[in-house]
């Protein structure tokens, strides 16, 4: 409709006043809400800035890097990402040191950023964006946002995504140096974003294929020490899986990949009546395996694994009721539409005699992390992004869960900010668990800014020791990792 | 999101087999002029890239091809020079067997590691490369095509 169409139509609708296109636009900009700053698009690299100190003081014995990974850049001209999880990985060096505090960003320089860019488009296929049939794709590494997490290993920075190979990333410069292959074998295996690290350093992880799936072991300076395919029970939607020190525990979800068809969520079908089972497999013998059933649930993320001295594992998770916010929710935060999202604490046991049972709790709860130190060994404590407001799509604040005494110690940001994912940094010589600091940032929507915080992890709910802020307002992203010194 | 790549490797991983049964085609009398296909952008110089030449759909999505060889690589670049072929359409597709064992590797779960490439560069969208993207017209005055792969 071009100008005078339309000042003639709503004349002739009898509007009291007349709109002008300007005003329509005006009042849908306004009409975004103050939350869409959590899912906006960054236009470039970010140069190294200084972060300004806003409260407290920086812990002595604090130095290091923050690295943060998400999406960052959904939208183009001729087309956008229409899934929260498909935009370009922008990863983030938030740096402590005796100077201060800076931030710098850069994109990862995926072959799908490139091929979007030269298109002017969101054109390559992803979680939950069709993309176009102009893409080009020679394999899954083509669609791959490397978005989702980083793993620092062998002096690089591994950004990684789900269905492709991780991208190496060089930590100093954040340059991207390619494409992750661990040998000409394989070239484009899946690598999820959610590798397990054992105290000793070595990694494991999966790499899902319907209902195959590898299982990758790393040593500590990041080279393969082996890897194995595995067959699975069903073939399910796998985002994290969890470890002890002597298993692995895969949630099958009854969230069944049972079609072919683009994008990959479109592929999945919601089995409630199916359940969730869990795959326990031994990790030096993976054909030894336990498989036990618990209710249907949803969930992206657990927490470490331990085993107990009768043989029972347990493990924490992030359940939802539904994959609503997969599905859906994910898709209607773009377009600035806040969905329903239940996510809360549980706990999970599985007994030696085959039974399994499902804890929940009413404590909203994401992004669960652990003291590293004891990953795979017994422990009590749970980090968290917590405290939902109605109406809202993001968390607003952070805390640890204590599964002996079963208090939390909770502290919200308030209104205004969206929180991310907090991770441990130990005090040095201090071996308790979670001795030491809780450092993660938030999205501040008032004041358009990204801050970085520090907190006592034995005192959460005294807020920050030290907070910084930004310059710039950068939108909310998924999973870090910190390196010291 | 993987069948496309199951599909890319079975339509080339039978390139490597068929080339073995693949003749000289039989002398006609109607015949066009040369083709001349170049490879480039060759990365790795080891092995060889296995050939198709192919003169209908059905063929270049699976069948035998009506011509085939295979060139050793030395370098960055690689020719042929194709002759005794009729007039009409036809489509190539290559891989590079870069460790040369006569077969296109795939990872464990089939998705290929090993280069490969179709003519008019035609890309993979969704699949293989399809035969409206890769033919081409070989008349009386021959044909040109220039590939990148690797
Ligand atoms: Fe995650």
């Amino acid at each position: 409709m071009d100008r005078r169409a339309f000042l003639t139509a709503a004349a002739a609708a009898g509007l009291a006043q007349v709109v002008t296109p300007e005003q329509v636009f005006a009042r849908a900009a306004a009409s975004q809400p103050a939350w869409s700053l959590a899912v906006a698009d960054v236009a470039g690299d970010i140069p190294r800035q200084p972060l300004r100190r806003i409260h407290g003081r920086p812990p002595a014995g604090l130095a290091g890097t923050l690295y943060r990974n998400g999406p960052a850049r959904f939208r183009r001209p001729g087309g956008d990402a229409t899934h929260w999880f498909d935009g370009d990985g922008l990863v983030r060096a938030f740096r402590i040191g005796e100077q201060g505090a800076s931030l710098e960003a850069r994109f990862v320089d995926t072959f799908k950023r490139r091929q979007d860019t030269a298109a002017g488009a969101v054109i390559t296929p992803g979680f939950g964006t069709l993309g176009s049939d102009r893409a080009v794709i020679g394999s899954a590494d083509d669609t791959n946002a490397a978005n989702t997490a980083l793993l620092p290993i062998g002096g690089e920075l591994l950004a990684l995504w789900e269905a492709g190979s991780p991208y190496a990333v060089d930590p100093r410069t954040l340059e991207t140096r390619g494409l992750k292959t661990f040998s000409p074998d394989l070239a484009h295996m899946p690598f999820l974003a959610h590798p397990r690290i054992e105290p000793n350093g070595r990694v494991w992880n999966l790499g899902l294929a319907g209902r195959r799936a590898i299982v990758w072991t790393l040593e500590p300076s990041g080279a393969v020490e082996r890897t194995a395919l595995i067959d699975l029970p069903r073939a399910s939607y796998m985002h994290d899986f969890t470890a002890t020190d002597r298993h692995l525990i895969l949630v099958l979800q009854p969230l069944i990949q049972d079609r072919m068809t683009l994008p990959f969520v479109d592929a999945l079908s919601w089995r409630p009546e199916e359940g969730t089972q869990v795959l326990v497999l031994d990790k030096d013998d993976l054909s030894k395996r336990r498989l036990y059933d618990l209710p249907a649930f949803f969930c992206f993320h657990l927490g470490d694994a331990w085993s107990e001295a009768d043989g029972t594992l347990r493990f924490d998770a992030c359940l939802d009721s539904t994959p609503q916010f997969a599905v859906h929710g994910a898709r209607d935060l773009l377009v600035g539409k806040a969905g329903r999202n239940g996510v809360s604490l549980a706990m999970i046991a599985l007994h030696p005699d085959g039974r399994a049972e499902l804890n929940r709790t009413p404590l909203t709860a994401e992004f669960p992390r652990a003291d590293p130190r004891r990953a795979g060994l017994a422990r009590s404590k749970t980090i968290i992004n917590t405290v939902r407001t109605e109406g809202r799509p993001l968390l607003r604040g952070v805390g640890v869960s204590d599964w002996r005494t079963g208090k939390a110690d909770l502290f919200d940001y308030g209104p205004d900010q969206c929180a991310e994912e907090l991770l441990f940094v130990a005090r040095p010589g201090d071996d308790s668990e979670l001795g030491g600091w809780l450092i993660g940032t938030s999205l501040n929507l008032k004041a358009r800014a990204t801050e970085l915080h520090v907190f006592d992890a034995a005192h959460v709910a005294d807020g920050p020791l030290c907070s910084w802020r930004a310059e710039v307002g950068l939108p909310v992203g998924f999973h870090g990792a910190w390196m010291g010194g | 999101m993987f069948d496309h790549t199951f599909k890319t490797a079975a339509v080339f991983a039978s390139l490597g087999l068929v080339l073995a049964v693949v003749n000289a085609p039989p002398a006609v009398a109607q015949e066009a002029g040369a083709v001349t296909v170049t490879f480039s952008g060759i990365t790795r110089p080891t092995g060889a890239l296995m050939v198709g030449v192919y003169d209908s759909e059905a063929a270049f999505a699976g069948g035998k091809p009506v011509e085939g060889f295979r060139l050793e690589v030395a370098g960055p670049e690689a020719s042929q020079v194709i002759t005794g072929l009729k007039p009409g359409r036809y489509a190539i597709k290559v891989f590079h067997d870069v460790d040369g064992d006569g077969r296109m590797n795939t990872n464990g779960f089939g998705i290929p590691t090993e280069p490969y490439a179709a003519s008019n560069n035609a890309p993979s969208r969704m699949g293989p490369p399809s035969w409206a993207d890769a033919r081409f017209e070989v008349t009386a005055e021959g044909a040109a095509q220039t590939i990148t792969i690797d």
